[in-house]
């Protein structure tokens, strides 16, 4: 008797899982009314995607089924769902090297054509493009921009303008640096993204570059631009352009170094100035300007985009066109502006009015239309690792190695950071 | 004139030339600084206003081709668009402008493409303040690049449906710089194209404009006051040129700034003022360089010219000085006077004289720097110089004393006759010292004094010679005579008289013992001793010393050892006799001198040599005997020191044995000294260095012979002595300490398969002794293995006990290699020999033989005659070396036996028969035995005796004994 029950038991408990299992599949695949969206859970919590959501939900009176998942959990869960089919109509991932572990070709839809496109600003259209010039995804998100903010208070007061090619700007720290002021804050203790931003045009405008190195075919030592870098960087330091203890320097002492005016230029972005950029101090951030980074890979100088999340649509779902008009509506004018009410970001549509713009990337708009890059340095370069960047930099700082061992020791690190990621070809 | 004054004239001429020349420098430093500015500063007006004449011509000529192509382009329709737009292409390609834009009063404005430009064009609209007028620009491309527009106004323009009133072009900023751009002043000047307000609209600056406003940046960084910032910029508002200098972070600028003639443009050039005047700067740098060079050399030279005078005169007056000095420090080192300055305030040396290190052990250094140094070597006086006496002196006058000094190296005394002198020195109060030499006087006063002393002592010595040589020789003559007289009287006594010739003998040998030390101390003392240098036996000699005083021994039941610590080497190089002679002298006394039952020690013992093939030995003799007090120590060596004591007075001595032992350690240059306590016991120790003769290989024999070898001996350092001695020669030893241990291990050996080669056995060792040990061994494991007994003492008592238990052989400790492979061989030889000891008879050896006697005095020979003729012998006597040589070479083969020669003869001596004998014809010339007998008894005598061909010596007065030991020797 004991047995009958216990089997019976068994089924019951059986039937349940298997039934709440089919229940999120069904819901995803097969209900014409709904649609599924994939994402972290923290960035769907964002108030202009909740707002977004809930205009489209009112709107189309269509159902949108949320997947938050945990962050920590993001890739693998992710990818454990796309192997075993479960892909949802709307995906959210960032434009990274990890987006290659989800058949972009197989699983996504271009979105090229879409009607929408032309109203993309140009750094947003182009950090959503693949190697072959497709549009991934829709840029719906907060956004920055990484420059060389520079005192134009300072640069007035001394009759001084930004500069608009590399050897304008290095005159322009030489000036600076004669008549008594540091001209670029250079925290060179534990920071390293002003590297990437040096590297990013190198990648960004030479994707076969990018696929090389990426490929192990070729190493940083193999690309002039690199080693000119970090020469450049050498011979500021050596120049005195980073002022005397730049590699004491760390992230916490850039907003008194800028603060108080002791450095007039600093590679950081907009964003900055509105979480650390401390009040109180002689300057403010009404005193700052952008002009691109010039650090000898490009002669005009870059900019590094914000990393932006982008909405993909599942090519192989059956709700391929209400996706598509999702995007639609999300890319419709009057529906992002209410999105992005009040936010502070730069704007990844043209017609985007209501969120708040730094004046300062406003200003320099123009200049951004022209030298955007996408962050492509830290994203897409496999292996490449900020923290050991910045060690092998002060190492070079502190001249116990030179420029020729300071590429070598990055090349060498990121092999084996590839090596230990099990990438091809390392 | 005096040289100071000379010297001050110069000075001061030298000075004045100097302060000229330098004031005629800065003048004309000053008047060539001004003029090179004046020069520069109008070179750099010059090229500027070339520069600005170039640039106006190239404005001229943009709004000249503006006018023309105005007029043309005023009259095109629609239609013409494609003509115009080639026309255009092909002059942007010929003139290099950037863009050619088409302006509306609109303020649009496209390019000639058609397209809207991306330009602003606010200045240039700002600039159209006359309509007629042409105009020049900066605008900024929508990307931040700056261009220089040049624009020209166009009446009723129309092109692709496009109103136009003005058209333009553009040159990008980085293009029209270079033709600012000089090569002059090391490319360091800088050209900027400015309005009145300062605004930058060109800028040579290098890697491009990064200048907004010069104005601003001047009035920012440069040291420029308000007033000529506001005088520079009113001179731009009324077009006037300007030249400025100011100071920009360190660095001097020239500023020149001049009026282009167009609307309000200014062109400024800054220059570094190094750069301006570098031409005339490097002139000035090399005419000052060479004027420089020339004041140096007419300096250096006039300097060289002082400096080698100078350097020539003071050489000369130092070679003067220094050849005075030194001929007074020659002859002060040749003369044994010291000479010494003093200061007459403070008493401070001046001067001494470097002899002082020679004649005194002081150095001059030290003398020098304290006077008083002295002090150490003065003998009975404490002060040197009494500075009361010196200051009682009299100027120009002076003192003197008589003083003795001691050398404080080498003790030696001198006497000096020290005058003080007082008396200036180039104006300047000194004393002078000088210390005049009376030691060869005094010392020949000494001398005199101690020839009289010695010539007094040496008859004293004489008369105590005589007296004691009185006293010794008549005390047994005393006793001779005296017991002649009584054996004359008692000659039908027999007892009687063998008691009386028993003391006569006695005191015949005492005497004779007497004159043989006394012509032996007399033949050292006046040099005559020579040493006979031969290799000997270390270990042979003591045992030699043990064999002569072992009787002396015994008669006083002494325990006497001698004992050999280390391993000192067995064969060395000396003169054994002399070394027997002060060993035996040493020993004698303590037997003699030590109660009976004492203890003699005797120990050698190996020291540290300072050399690799010498050796040096201690032997060390102590006695427990009655001492020597500390009195008589002091001149124990002197000869006829005798100790006057109840005891020593009954001991019969010479006085000259321990004299004679001295004198013979110092012929041997070693040292002797005593150690001794009265009553308590005495201690002579003698050191003596001996070469080594070059090593001999004996070793084969042991390895023939002997692989190992058990010793047991209760005392571990003779054990481990052998165990070295033997192991150097590679035999393994091992020893045990008692006769149990002996026994245990030479049967294990032999269970083993691995017996000994040999056995050394101790006599004495606790609990089962040698001889016990002997007798366990052999009743165990046979007579194959040699035993050897060693003892330090006589075996003879033991003897037939230890040969019963089964010893072979015995050997005295110290244990001596040679001495135990002496001792051993025969006991591995096939045909083992044991020698006996017995003496021979040899009586039974002389009995019947016939000797040939040289002997020239009449009594010896009938002496020696009826000697032989009680031992059965007959001789014949010659009375000259001559007639023994005849009798000889005329007798039989076989006929003498032997010869007896005596040494001093008339007509032909002992020798020169001796050699003679040998050298002729008769058969026995080579072998006959010849002996010398003769009252010639030195080491030297028996050494000449050997040399002349003798086999033989023997002393007079004739000893039967020693005769017939020596003829059974050479007839046996």
């Amino acid at each position: 008797m004991k047995k009958v029950l216990s089997i019976l038991l068994l089924f019951i408990v059986v039937i349940s899982v298997t039934a709440c299992n089919g229940s999120d599949d069904n819901m995803s695949l097969s209900d014409s009314n709904k649609l599924t969206i994939m994402g972290k859970k923290s960035d769907l919590a964002k108030s202009y995607m909740t707002s977004i959501f809930n205009q489209y939900k009112k709107s189309t009176g269509i159902s949108l089924e949320i997947i938050a998942i945990e962050d920590s959990e993001y890739e693998t869960e992710a990818q454990k769902r796309f192997n075993r089919g479960d892909i949802p109509d709307i995906f959210m991932h960032f434009h990274n090297s990890d987006l290659n572990d989800f058949d972009i070709e197989g699983n996504f839809y271009y979105l090229n054509n879409e009607s929408w496109v032309d109203d993309l600003t140009s750094g947003a259209f182009l950090y959503c493009l693949d190697s072959d010039g497709n549009l991934l995804g829709l840029p719906f998100w907060e956004s920055s921009v990484s420059g060389c903010y520079y005192n134009k208070t300072i640069l007035d007061s001394l009759g001084l303008k930004p500069a608009t090619t590399q050897a304008e700007f290095d005159a322009l720290c030489q000036v600076l640096k004669e008549i008594g002021y540091t001209p670029i804050c250079w925290p060179g203790n534990g920071c390293s993204w002003m590297i990437q931003f040096g590297l990013d045009p190198i990648f960004a405008d030479n994707p076969s570059v990018l696929e090389k190195i990426n490929k192990n075919e070729i190493t940083y030592s193999d690309i002039p631009q690199v080693k000119s870098m970090v020469q450049w960087i050498s011979d500021a330091a050596d120049n005195g352009w980073f002022g005397s203890n730049y590699s004491e320097i760390g992230w916490s002492d850039i907003s008194s170094v800028m603060g108080s005016g002791n450095a007039v230029m600093v590679f950081i972005w907009d964003t900055w100035f509105y979480t650390d950029f401390e009040q109180g101090n002689k300057y403010s951030v009404d005193d700052f300007a952008l002009m691109p980074v010039f650090m000898n890979t490009v002669d005009g100088g870059t900019y590094e985009g914000g990393n932006l999340n982008m909405m993909m649509v599942n090519k192989n779902s059956d709700n391929l066109e209400k996706a598509l008009d999702f995007l639609s509506f999300c890319a419709s004018e009057e529906n992002y502006n209410i999105a992005f009410d009040g936010i502070s970001t730069a704007s990844c549509f043209k017609g985007q009015t209501t969120n708040i713009q730094s004046q300062m990337v406003i200003d320099a708009s123009g200049s951004i239309a022209e030298y955007e890059r996408v962050s492509t340095a830290s994203t897409m370069i496999f292996g490449y690792s900020a923290d050991e960047v910045a060690e092998i930099f002060r190492k070079m700082f502190y001249k116990e190695i030179s420029v020729s061992e300071c590429v070598q020791l990055m090349d060498e690190y990121r092999i084996k950071e590839a090596k230990s990621q099990g990438i091809a070809g390392f | 004139m005096k040289n100071w004054v000379i010297k001050l004239l110069l000075s001061s001429s030298m000075c004045v030339v100097g302060v000229a020349a330098v004031l005629i420098g800065i003048f004309y430093f000053k008047f060539i600084s001004e003029r090179i500015y004046e020069d520069s500063t109008l070179h750099l007006k010059e090229i500027y206003s070339q520069v600005n004449h170039s640039f106006g011509a190239f404005v001229e000529r943009n709004w000249g081709l503006l006018d023309s192509w105005g007029d043309h382009l005023s009259l095109a329709d629609n239609n013409e668009n494609k003509e115009i737009y080639d026309f255009i292409e092909k002059e942007q390609e010929y003139w290099g402008f950037s863009e050619f834009y088409f302006l509306s009063s609109n303020k649009t404005c496209i390019t000639y493409d058609g397209s809207e430009a991306n330009i602003d064009l606010e200045n240039v609209w700002n600039s159209f303040s006359n309509e007629d007028a042409p105009i020049m620009a900066g605008a900024k491309l929508s990307t931040g690049h700056e261009v220089t527009v040049f624009a020209v106004p166009v009446k009723n323009g129309r092109y692709k449906n496009f109103n136009f009133d003005a058209i333009a072009i553009s040159y990008t900023n980085a293009d029209l710089a270079s033709s600012l751009d000089v090569n002059a002043f090391e490319g360091e000047a800088k050209c900027f194209v400015i309005d009145k307000d300062g605004n930058v609209l060109l800028s040579t600056q290098k890697g491009g404009s990064i200048f907004n406003n010069y104005l601003v940046y001047l009035s920012a960084v440069s040291d420029l006051s308000n007033e000529k910032i506001e005088q520079m910029k009113n001179d731009w508002i009324s077009e006037n040129s300007g030249l400025l200098q100011c100071n920009i972070g360190g660095v001097s600028y020239c500023i020149l700034y001049q009026s282009i003639g167009y609307q309000d443009y200014i062109m400024l050039s800054i220059v570094p003022q190094s750069a301006v005047s570098a031409g005339f700067l490097s002139v000035q740098k090399a005419t000052s360089n060479v004027l420089i060079m020339i004041f140096l050399l007419v300096g250096v030279a006039v300097i060289t010219f002082v400096i080698v005078r100078s350097y020539a005169q003071s050489r000369k007056n130092k070679m003067e000085l220094q050849y005075r000095e030194l001929m007074f420090d020659v002859l002060s080192n040749n003369v044994d006077d010291i000479f010494i300055m003093l200061d007459h305030i403070n008493q401070r040396v001046d001067y001494i004289s470097p002899n002082i290190e020679r004649l005194l052990g002081i150095s001059a250094q030290k003398a020098r720097n304290d006077i008083r140094v002295m002090e150490k070597c003065a003998v009975n006086h404490n002060v040197v110089i009494p500075k009361t006496e010196l200051e009682s002196i009299p100027f120009d006058g002076n003192k003197y004393w008589e003083c003795e000094y001691m050398h404080q190296s080498t003790g030696e005394r001198r006497w000096y006759r020290m005058t003080v002198y007082h008396m200036n020195i180039q104006d300047v109060p000194k004393y002078i010292i000088v210390l005049s030499d009376r030691t060869q006087e005094q010392q020949m006063n000494q001398k005199l004094q101690e020839a009289l002393t010695a010539a007094k002592s040496a008859n004293e010595a004489k008369s105590n010679f005589l007296s004691n040589m009185s006293h010794d020789i008549r005390t047994p003559m005393n006793a001779i005579v005296g017991f002649l007289t009584l054996l004359e009287r008692d000659a039908e006594r027999p007892d009687k008289v063998r008691e009386y010739i028993r003391k006569i003998t006695a005191s015949s040998h005492h005497l004779l013992s007497l004159i043989n030390d006394v012509l032996d101390m007399n033949k050292i003392e006046s040099g005559k001793t020579s040493l006979n240098l031969e290799t000997f036996s270390l270990p042979e000699l003591l045992d030699e010393l043990n064999i002569i005083l072992m009787p002396q021994v015994k008669a006083k039941n002494h325990k006497f050892r001698i004992n050999v610590q280390g391993t000192p080497p067995e064969q060395i190089v000396g003169d054994k006799l002399r070394l027997n002679q002060i060993l035996i002298n040493l020993l004698s006394n303590a037997i003699k001198y030590t109660p009976n039952g004492g203890n003699i020690d005797f120990n050698i013992c190996e020291l540290p040599s300072s050399a690799q093939q010498y050796v040096k030995l201690r032997f060390v003799v102590s006695d427990n005997g009655i001492g020597i007090s500390k009195e008589f120590q002091s001149h124990i060596f002197a000869p006829f020191s005798r100790e006057v004591s109840s005891v020593t007075n009954k001991i019969q001595g010479t006085g000259l044995g321990m004299a004679i032992t001295k004198n013979l350690v110092d012929l041997m240059g070693g040292i002797i000294s005593v150690e001794s306590q009265s009553g308590k016991g005495s201690t002579f120790t003698v050191e003596l260095s001996f070469a080594l003769p070059e090593k001999k290989e004996s070793e084969s024999w042991f390895h023939d012979k002997i692989s190992r070898m058990l010793v047991a001996d209760d005392e571990e350092d003779i054990c481990l002595d052998i165990k070295k001695l033997m192991g150097d020669i590679g035999i393994d030893v091992s020893f045990v300490k008692n006769g149990t241990d002996a026994v245990e291990a030479a049967l294990k050996a032999h269970q083993n398969g691995e017996d000994f080669d040999i056995i050394l056995l101790d006599w004495k060792m606790p609990g089962m002794n040698g001889i016990e040990a002997a007798r366990m061994i052999r009743e165990n494991l046979g007579t194959d293995i040699p035993i050897l007994m060693m003892t330090y003492l006589d075996w003879s008592s033991i003897e037939t006990e230890a040969e019963i238990a089964g010893i072979n052989s015995f050997i005295s400790k110290p244990f001596f290699v040679s001495t135990f492979l002496q001792t051993i061989k025969p006991l591995f030889s096939d045909k083992v020999e044991y020698e006996e000891h017995k003496e021979s008879n040899v009586k039974g050896v002389m009995e019947g033989r016939t000797f040939l006697v040289a002997e020239d005095n009449e009594i010896n020979a009938e002496i020696i005659t009826e000697m032989l003729s009680i031992e059965g012998a007959k001789c014949e006597v010659a009375v000259n070396g001559q007639e023994a040589l005849e009798m000889f070479k005329k007798s039989k083969q076989g006929y003498y036996d032997m010869i007896l020669m005596d040494v001093q003869m008339p007509i032909m001596n002992g020798y020169e028969a001796t050699r003679q004998i040998r050298v002729c014809d008769h058969p026995q010339a080579k072998t006959i035995p010849i002996a010398a007998m003769t009252a010639n008894t030195f080491a030297e005598d028996v050494r000449d005796a050997m040399e002349a061909g003798m086999n033989g010596h023997l002393a007079k007065p004739i000893d039967m004994n020693a005769v017939r030991k020596l003829i059974g020797e050479l007839l046996s």
